[in-house]
């Protein structure tokens, strides 16, 4: 199965909004990067991720997530997150990652700190 | 001895994770542990789980194996690897490596953060070397209050 298909992509305002209805898992988290990936060599710079629809996050999506905002920012541009639920916070916290990614409560509050 | 024991083989694919963290998941909740703690139960089996397929089979084929156990006290769950992914390569999970890993886990870092969720979650945690030439990690969650030992 390809989970891409439940990573929906859009653009608002110019920025590149990922909306992911699937757990993240390896297999999801694999697909995700390969998205991510895909932007980058399109030259996106601003990338949001809503995550709202999602219940589980493993460390690979977050390290993918991650490495993108810290490639994203060498050149200028940035990739939020937003709409966390609770367990999804509590991972991102205990990684750390919650101090190298920005993340917002809601997408139009993550698309509007850019 | 355990109340029960569960025991699964899945081929190192990444795929089939998610549905041994979905039954597990279903099967923590079950057993009455809190929203919370079914999540944490998730996260380090996904970890592990990822770790075995990702570093420590040598081929789809042969697998990943997991034993689940239920008692009184606790759920315990055991992944085990056959070992290198590749033929020759020596066990992913040697002392030097561990430290390495350990030693240098960032959270800037794209990866090497498994080992320490899992450590950090379950109520216990340990890792050594099978005799199949891989690695068997098993990790335990400890029920609030003892459970019914005839279910």
């Amino acid at each position: 199965m390809d989970s891409t298909k439940l990573m929906k992509l859009r653009e608002e305002s110019g920025i590149k909004v990922i909306e992911i209805t699937t757990d993240l898992s390896s297999y999801a988290a694999s697909d995700l990067r390969k998205m991510l990936e895909g932007l980058l060599a399109e030259k996106v710079e601003k990338i949001v991720v809503n995550l709202s629809q999602v219940s589980h996050i493993n460390s690979t999506a977050v390290g993918a997530l991650v490495g993108v905002a810290k490639r994203l920012r060498q050149s200028g541009g940035d990739l939020k997150i937003c709409a966390l639920a609770d367990n999804l916070t509590r991972t991102f916290n205990l990684i750390g990652a919650s101090s190298v990614v920005e993340i917002y409560e809601s997408e139009n509050s993550a698309l509007a700190a850019f | 001895m355990s109340q029960a024991d569960i025991q699964l083989q899945i081929p190192s694919v990444a795929f089939y994770i998610e549905p041994v963290r979905a039954f597990v998941g279903n099967l923590a909740q079950s057993l009455g542990f809190s929203r919370k703690r079914v999540a944490d139960i998730q996260l380090v089996l996904d970890e592990i789980c990822s770790n075995a397929v990702h570093h420590g089979s040598a081929d789809a084929t042969v697998g990943v194996k997991l034993r689940i156990s239920i008692d009184t006290d606790a759920l315990e769950i055991i992944v085990r690897d056959t070992g290198g992914r590749h033929s020759g390569e020596k066990n992913w999970l040697t002392h030097e490596r561990l430290s390495e890993i350990e030693m240098n886990r960032s959270p800037s870092n794209e990866s090497g953060h498994g080992i320490f969720i899992a450590k950090s979650l379950a109520d216990m945690h340990k890792m050594q070397p099978n005799r199949d030439g891989g690695t068997d990690v098993r990790v335990a969650f400890r029920f609030s209050k003892p459970r019914n030992p005839e279910i």
